[in-house]
């Protein structure tokens, strides 16, 4: 018997006789087809409708809609708020990114061991990601009140700013308390992932580097990160896209403000929908949005050869 | 260990011992927790959020005072009943006639079978809600908590209650007496184009509040303009910015609408308008300048906090001792005289300031009201997409009847819509120090007859009283833009509100 007949015949066995052949993993259409439908009702269908939302213009006295695909796209080319909003999600991506990627290596590099103790270390890392992020963003609103924040009162004890300074109320330094939020509950994220990565490294290639005399540094620059580098540009990209969308603590600590010194795409965004109900303008830069998300993670992934 | 140290110390063990003795709710001792500056009750103090927290008395309801007329139970019953099963929404802020109508709702779901839901969420949230509401026509809600800024823009999706009153006589409230609504409120709230948008509902406004102890403390008498504000409030940062209290305390916070209305009333006093009769933006004028001039001034007298707070944070301010003098909302009061606050008694209320000349409402526009107290009263509007209109409008006049908000005024201490609740003789009783005080409402009727200001009546103006607006002030004051010149933060403003106005025809 020819080898391809045989295994027809298994199939063909394994077949449950009183399924109908469409219903079968020889004819996956049927199965993919709730995914799909999810997919279109939650994913496809909102985002044509804001396609379609941007392609109109909104007048705001008597709410009437009338077709004008360029006016919003022109409007946001001189928009100096939007100009604004890009500069700030990119400081608060980039920022965050960094210091998260660093201090998840950091401290996914002191867990990595199988002493005793170090467990539930590990399992205690989870602890901020289960905290919801409104939560996250009011506990620092708290610690950085100006009058009786403990961080606050922290800082100007030790005179890095003057008695009552607001540090969410003043435009340089707002930014950096907001990202003080997003950092601390996102790097245990960054941590688990590095961890997983560095608990799965083969242990020869250090065996012997360790053997040829090589210091602990020399390892891991020339061994840990190169194997980890595929890890980190997923870490990177995940953590990256969710960044780009960051709203939650923009929106609890700051509101945006102090001005526009904390505004993001997404929080101008939901500024325009919610306060001047402009829905058509705020589809447009929540398009605007996703159109550079998907051009960085393109060329992201371009670069550095990550394949999904 | 400072004294204020010590004191706060001894606030924290004392919440802890009324909670450990079952003396006050969970709620309450991790809203205490929160105020004091505890991190692990950041979940409570962000459920609060930016809501305007509830500074009544809740123990008075279920009090013999504060019964139901047995006859207005029968009229419910017998013109409700036909609605039982009915499910009725609405969404508010934490504004005290909301919160006593949550608690006493009983009230009326019993004797109808009117099931009523009330969402409670913050400002914003509030307006998100009702913007959808409104623009897909849904009807998820039956009723509209409109603050007075927004009555223009939802105007059209509101069913005008004297009128419905009129054509539904068989729901009709007996005795329910139009007449008895404060007339000054029904015209500067719920009136647009000559259509009632909504019944008035609450009325926080304007009015000048001053630490006793503290002006005698210093020799100063309390001021009755802004000149002597201004001095006041200089001489009081400077003696006392060390003890951790400065002169007065704003709502500042960039961005948020607390921040317009301390905006709006600096302009009016300082003789200008938002707009003027040529529907231009007015506040870039000499006179509109010169007002904001001195509200960076005022912040600079202030704690820097301000800068972050809106009027809770503010009122947060006047209880933990950081201010001394405010002009502000009259409906912080009873929280001020709470049997727990740290101030009972010290602050007391007096006339809003006075100022420069008003400008005559001929010379302004979109139906401003310049005068020396901003008002941020709300109306309750009957949505004419409402699933159960009649049932809503039965919840609306009960809600909005005498006997309801007599008592929402007493048990939520904020200042009544109906003339015959301010010389009900419960209100009179309470008007001493104390929880629940009413001992403000004297001069908040005065100030509702005779310095009520009113914000410009049109359908742009929430967003630009909740954005361009105070996101541009924000950037001046915290410094983040216009290199400190209040011109040109008025002129960036004046140029985005022009050509908003001009692009929707107005």
């Amino acid at each position: 018997m020819p080898a391809d007949s045989a295994s027809l015949e298994v199939r063909a066995t394994d077949r449950r006789p009183w399924l109908p052949h469409w219903l079968t993993s020889e004819s996956p259409l049927p199965w993919l087809l709730p995914a799909a439908a999810l997919m279109a009702v939650f994913g496809i269908y909102p985002l044509i409708y804001a396609v379609t939302l941007s392609l109109y213009k909104k007048n705001a006295a008597t709410r009437k809609m009338v077709f004008d695909p360029t006016h919003n796209w022109t409007k946001i080319l001189s928009d100096e708020r939007v100009w604004n909003a890009i500069y700030n999600t990119f400081l608060y991506t980039g920022v965050a990114l960094v210091f998260q990627l660093v201090l998840g290596m950091l401290i996914a590099l002191l867990l990595d061991s199988d002493r005793k103790g170090y467990g539930v270390l590990r399992a205690m890392m989870t602890l901020p990601l289960v905290i919801p992020p409104a939560v996250t963003g009011m506990m620092f609103l708290l610690m950085l009140n100006g009058s009786f924040g403990v961080l606050s009162r922290g800082l100007i004890a030790m005179g890095v700013f003057p008695p009552g300074f607001s540090i969410l109320g003043t435009a340089n330094t707002a930014m950096a308390g907001v990202l003080l939020a997003e950092i601390w509950q996102w790097t245990p994220f960054m941590v688990l992932i590095m961890l997983a990565g560095l608990r799965s490294l083969p242990k020869e290639p250090f065996e012997a580097a360790a053997i040829d005399g090589a210091t602990a540094f020399q390892a891991f620059f020339k061994l840990t990160l190169p194997m980890m580098s595929k890890v980190i540009a997923i870490a990177v990209l995940i953590r990256g896209i969710d960044l780009f969308r960051a709203f939650d603590y923009v929106k609890v600590m700051t509101d945006s403000g102090p001005g526009t010194a904390t505004e993001t795409l997404t929080s101008y965004a939901g500024r325009i929908y919610f306060g001047n109900a402009d829905f058509p303008y705020a589809s447009t830069i929540a398009l605007l949005t996703l159109i550079i998300v998907i051009l960085v993670s393109t060329a992201f992934m371009k670069a550095f050869k990550v394949k999904l | 260990m400072s004294f204020k140290d010590h004191d706060k110390k001894t606030f924290i063990a004392d919440t802890a011992r009324d909670f450990a003795a079952r003396r006050i709710t969970k709620r309450d001792f991790m809203k205490k927790m929160a105020l004091a500056g505890v991190g692990f009750s950041a979940f409570s103090a962000g459920l609060l959020g930016n809501t305007r927290g509830f500074r009544g008395d809740l123990s008075l309801i279920g009090t013999e005072a504060m019964a139901q007329d047995a006859s207005v139970t029968q009229w419910l019953k017998d013109v409700g009943s036909k609605y039982k099963g009915a499910k009725i929404r609405y969404t508010s802020e934490a504004t005290p006639p909301t919160v006593v109508l949550d608690k006493i709702k009983k009230e009326f779901t019993d004797p109808t079978g009117i099931e009523v839901e009330v969402e409670i969420v913050p400002l914003e949230q509030v307006l998100a809600k009702a913007t959808q509401d409104v623009q897909g026509q849904l009807g998820t809600y039956d009723l509209y908590y409109l603050d007075q800024s927004w009555v223009a823009t939802f105007a059209q999706d509101t069913i005008d209650p004297t009128q419905y009153y009129k054509d539904k006589p068989d729901l009709a409230m007996p005795n329910f007496d139009w007449d008895d609504f404060s007339k000054p409120l029904v015209d500067g709230l719920a009136m647009y184009e000559g259509k009632m948008v909504g019944i008035p509902f609450d009325i926080p406004i304007f009015m000048l509040m001053y630490r006793k102890d503290i002006l005698e403390k210093h020799g100063i008498a309390v001021p009755t303009t802004e000149d002597e504000f201004t001095a006041a409030i200089k001489k009081i940062t400077e003696a006392e910015k060390a003890n951790g209290m400065y002169g007065t305390g704003l709502q500042a916070k960039s961005g948020h609408y607390s921040l317009n209305c301390d905006w709006t009333q600096m302009v009016w006093n300082a003789g200008g308008s938002i707009f003027g009769a040529d529907k231009k933006f007015k506040g870039n004028d000499e006179a509109g300048v010169a007002g904001l001039a001195l509200y960076q001034e005022w912040a600079k007298n202030a704690p820097p906090e301000s800068l972050n707070s809106t009027w809770d944070g503010q009122f947060q301010m006047m209880a933990a001792g950081q201010c001394a003098l405010v002009q502000s909302w009259d409906e912080f009061f009873p929280g001020l005289d709470a049997a727990d606050s740290k101030v009972q008694g010290l602050w007391m209320p007096a006339k809003p300031l006075q100022a420069k000349p008003l400008r005559p409402t001929s010379e302004v526009g979109f139906g401003e009201i310049p005068n020396r107290a901003h008002q941020g009263g709300s109306v309750l509007g009957l949505s004419k997409y409402s699933k159960n209109v009649d049932a809503a409008w039965l919840f609306m006049q009960w809600a909005c009847s005498k006997d309801v908000m007599t008592r929402c005024t007493l048990i939520g201490g904020f200042a009544p819509m109906r003339i015959s609740s301010f010389t009900d003789p419960r209100v009179a009783e309470k008007a001493v120090v104390g929880p629940g005080t009413t001992r403000h409402l004297e001069l908040v009727k005065w100030i509702i007859d005779n310095d009520m200001a009113s914000e410009p009546d049109m359908p742009l103006w929430a967003g630009f009283s909740n954005n361009e607006i105070p996101v541009n002030l924000g950037k001046l004051l915290t410094g983040q833009d216009f290199g400190g010149d209040p011109k040109k933060c008025m002129d960036t403003i004046a140029a985005a509100i022009d050509a908003a106005v001009a692009d929707a025809g107005l």
